[in-house]
Order: C-alpha cells, then structure tokens, then sequence
C-alpha cells in the first residue's frame, strides 16, 4: 500500500537506499525475464529524486512510479516502442506526469507497450514483446503490458497506462493487478502520444483498489490544456461501498462469448457478491455482432489522422533519403513504422477515402451512439454491468498476433466503455489453471469512484490484492 | 458491400497513407485487409435509419482566454530535429513529386 510507503518513508522506518536498492534488485532478477520496461532511469538518479522528493513530501512523496511509454517524460526518452521515436526526448511533461511530481512520485522508467498503443499483448513492440510473470510463455496483455507486467512482478505498487479499447484493462486481467479506464474527460491528454483520441484516456493501474483510487485521484481534473477534459474534480479518499442491495447486471452475451474457464471464475466471483447481498441480474448487451467493427473503423480512421504528423522531420527516425517530399516522408514511414501500424494507417486512409467513407465511418458513428444509447438503457436498470475482462486466458506469445481478426476479438469485452465514453474497471477475480482471469466492472459515466470502492469492498471479500507472481 | 482488394488499391491507399511498402509487405497486406474489411462488413447488417452520426463521445468542448502562454524556446522545440541549420528545419523538396 502506498500510504504505508510514503509513512515508511516519512518516519525514517524504510530509508530511500533500502527502498530504492530493494527494488533495482528485483529489477536486475525479474527483467531478464519479462522486460517490463522500455526505458529505466539509473539507480543514482532515482535514488536521488527519491531523497529530493521526501524534502519536499506530498501525498504520494518517494514513490516509484512506473509510466507507459507513449505519456511524454521531460528529459526521458518516449518512444511509442516504435522504431519511429525510438530516440525521442519530450521538452515537456504531460499534464499527468507534472501532477505526479508535484505529489512526489518519482519516475522509475517508462513500461513497454505495443507499438502506439495498437495491440492486445505487448507483441507489436519495436523492442520486443513483454512477457507475462505469471508465465513466461504468456502474453502479459496489451498494449499497456508494461506497466501490467512491472505491477504483478511487485517492481513497482503504482503505474500509468493508456486505454484506447481495453488497453488498461486487459494487461491488468492477464496480471493479476487492477486498472482503471476513466470516465472520458476526467483524465488530461495533453502529453499522450495520439492514437484514437475519441476514445482513449490515460488512467491508473495498481495492485490494490486503495492505491488506484489514490492514483486517479492525483492525476484526474480538469486540465486547460485540454479542452475535452471536463468541470471534474476528484475526491481524494475513496472509500469501500457494500454491495448489499447494488444491482448488478452480468452480461450474458460476453459470458456465453468466453472460454469455460474465464466464465467459471467470474461466476465464482459473481457468487460471492450475491452472498453479500448484491442483486443480480443476467441481462444482455445486444450489440456484440458490431461493437468490434465500430470500434475498429472509428480506431483506424483516427489512428490514420493522429500518425500524419510522422514525418521524420520535425522529430523521429528518418529515412535518410533524398527527394521530394512525398518520396522522403513515405520511405520514412514505410521504415518507421511496425506491421500492426501500417496496417491500421492504411486502413483508416482507405476507410476516410472518397466513396467508403459513408459506408464505414459515417456508419461507424451512427453505430456508436446505438451503443451508447443500449448501454444507457441498461444503466437505468442497474447500478453496474459485470462481464470477463477478456473472453480468453493470457495466449501464449505468438498465439494471436499473426491473426489480425483473431486478436481484435480479445477486445469484445472492453471497447463498449470507450465507445461510450463510461468508465470500466479490470479487478482480479481469481485464477485458472494458475492464470489470471479478471473481472470488468462497468459503470455510468463518472461513476469511476463508486466503481473503486466496490472494488476495495469485494478485495477484502475475496482478499486477491497485492498479488506478486513468483519468479 | 464486399470491397475487393487488388493491387491497385493498396498502391493507391500507399499513396493516401504516404507509406512505402515493400512487394512482400504489400502481398501480406493485401491478405490482411481483405479479411479486416470482411469482419467490418457486419456493421452493414445494423438498421442505422434515422441515427444521428456521434462525432465525440462527451459533447462540448471548452475554451481557455485567448491569452499569451509560456512557450517552449526555440532549441527546446528543435531538441529533436534530424537535419537543422542555424535554428532551421532542414525539409525535402516540396517543387514536384
């Protein structure tokens, strides 16, 4: 828990060399095997931030932090894990990352993530994939996999990531650890490397609900430097709700949708609810045959816009190529950018292209407020929906990314929040086989703490919290 | 409607995307998105009669006072230029192509 932590810290009971020695220890151990991180800051360095930070204290004074690579880090390298940024040095902090530091964190280093943010397992990385702590042959989910995968090692108690379509919640479901996808606009995006800006926002990951509704207490607010965040500011303390009498929907269409396994765990946890007091409900989504090609079309075409600014001039690699300029900037793409990307940049060109725009992105938008307008029916009805996280067990590395269909239709659970602009939290719900399975909470737009303090009340329920996988 | 994938068009969206592939590159993707257009072709069988097109998810935005804001300097915002000259971006040529 990090407010043990910062006391520890505070009282002189855990010095700053113990704690920061104990954790590149584990560091030097655990890396080897998972390359949780991309970039990592040197001993020294933190060392001494750690010492700075306890002068001059704050509600989150010397702690290690770790941060998804696509949130801009003055002085330290952002490289999106593509080969495109791979020497890229922000001049500036994202808003979320001057909030952490006037509260005291220290960044410890910035975790590894598919490539831009495109994918659902730390594959597409220019620097290799991440591997799952609680097997090594396994993907720890993506694309903040990173963070996730740092987080279930025990490196670090806090970390950021970045949620586009489940892109928080899906590492932490395959880790073991809890993550958050805010409410749209109650997170600053100024300082996120853009992918799909209608639907993506940066949110907290932790290995307990206490730590996380800290964290997006920190880092959530309205921010003016940007002008989709709204009038918003978060309570400091969460604390936990009982569930007796909260009425919960479980979503039968994406139960029935998942491997045996996932769906006996979740109704296990499903179980425990209900013992204290929850009222549930099986109800249905009913948008399950379009909310992936919806999600996808809208995803693409904005990923299409955001990524033109890949030059290679102004900043990133470059080709070295002589010419005019529509030879240098797309020899500079063509080499800069990984498979998964281009795939998306080239489709997005073609669905925003004269004569199939209306017929996929126009369609696409239409297609969203349906959802949004089903999942606001079924929030008059209940207090939150529950689902899988993911409708499948961690795939082994290689198992999804040559099929690109394939692993899209891991994200069938989490991408209605981010359609719908809602908030959705990944909790632990128990293991399978020894692997993870976790377990989505969904709520009504800015019911993100209401969200946490279920969660802190289920944790002591269930007590899976501050899991560390044995490596 | 089925969108047949051919060379042609992955020449063409190359063009639109300003991203240069290679012939095995080009092959693999024409695979690819032949299948993807596929599995996006299911949004055609929802009635979207009468659906207005939702644009952003939190309707509104605000507008902060049109007032001078700190800026980064100059060599700040050029730390990651590959080719400059005295303060100057060094870009291709924009005359033909």
């Amino acid at each position: 828990m990090i407010s043990e932590l910062v006391s520890k810290l505070r009282t002189g009971e855990l010095s700053p060399d113990e704690y920061v020695g104990r954790t590149f220890d584990k560091i030097l151990k655990a890396e080897k095997n998972i390359r949780s991180f991309i970039t990592l800051e040197s001993q020294d360095e933190v060392l001494h931030q750690v010492k700075a930070s306890l002068k001059r204290g704050g509600r989150l004074a010397g702690v290690l932090i770790a941060i998804k690579d696509n949130i801009s880090t003055k002085g330290i390298r952002t490289t999106c894990a593509s080969k495109m940024l791979e020497n890229y040095i922000p001049p500036y902090d994202a808003t979320v990352v001057s909030r952490l530091k006037e509260q005291g964190a220290v960044i410890l280093g910035k975790t590894n993530m598919d490539e831009f943010a495109m994918g659902s397992t730390t594959e597409t990385s220019y620097f290799g994939p991440t591997r799952n702590p609680w097997d090594l042959e396994r993907t720890p989910g993506g694309s903040s996999g990173g963070s996730g995968s740092a987080l279930a090692a025990g490196l670090v108690e806090i970390a950021l990531g970045s949620d586009t379509g489940g892109s928080i919640r899906t590492p932490a479901s395959f880790t073991s650890t809890f993550g958050l996808k805010p409410s749209y606009g109650t997170v600053s995006r100024y300082g996120l490397v853009a992918y799909a800006n209608s639907l993506e926002q940066i949110g907290p990951m932790a290995r307990n609900s206490k730590d996380l509704s800290i964290l997006f207490s920190v880092i959530a607010g309205t921010d003016p430097r940007d002008s989709t965040t709204i009038d918003y500011s978060p309570p400091n303390i969460v604390d936990p709700i009982p569930v007796k009498g909260i009425k919960v929907g479980i979503l039968k269409d994406l139960m029935d949708a998942s491997e045996t396994g996932v769906s006996s765990v979740i109704r296990g946890y499903l179980d425990k609810m209900s013992s204290e007091g929850a009222v549930i409900e099986e109800t249905t989504l009913g948008i399950m045959d379009y909310v992936l090609p919806t999600y996808y079309i809208i995803a693409m075409s904005e990923a299409s816009s955001n990524l033109a600014r890949y030059d290679g001039i102004r900043y990133g690699y470059n080709s070295g190529t002589e010419g005019n300029w529509k030879e240098v900037y797309s020899k500079t793409r063509g080499e800069g950018f990984g498979k998964e990307v281009k795939r998306r940049i080239l489709l997005g060109s073609f669905i925003l292209s004269a004569g199939y725009y209306e017929q996929f992105y126009i369609r696409a938008l239409k297609a969203r407020r349906l959802i949004k307008d089903s999942l606001e029916k079924l929030f008059s009805k209940y207090d939150i929906l529950i689902s899988p996280t993911t409708p499948i067990l961690p795939p082994k590395i290689g198992e999804v990314i040559d099929d690109p269909v394939k692993m899209y239709a891991m994200d069938v659970g989490t991408v209605t929040a981010n359609l719908a602009a809602v908030p959705a939290l990944s909790i632990p719900a128990g293991f399978y086989n020894n692997l993870p399975v976790g377990v989505q909470l969904m709520g009504r737009y800015l019911s993100d703490t209401f969200l946490m303090g279920i969660s802190m009340f289920m944790e002591d329920v269930t007590g899976i919290k501050d899991m560390t996988a044995p490596l | 409607m089925k969108v047949e994938v051919n060379e042609e068009l992955m020449k063409k969206l190359e063009k639109l995307a300003l991203i240069s592939l290679s012939d095995q590159e080009r092959v693999e993707f024409m695979r690819d998105l032949s299948k993807i257009l596929d599995f996006f072709n299911a949004i055609d069988r929802v009635n979207l009669e009468g659906v207005e097109p939702m644009f952003h998810p939190v309707p509104g935005s605000r507008l902060r006072s049109d007032s001078i804001q700190p800026s980064l300097k100059r060599e700040e915002a050029l730390l990651n230029v590959p080719k400059k000259k005295d303060g100057f971006i060094i870009g291709p040529s924009t005359i033909g192509g």
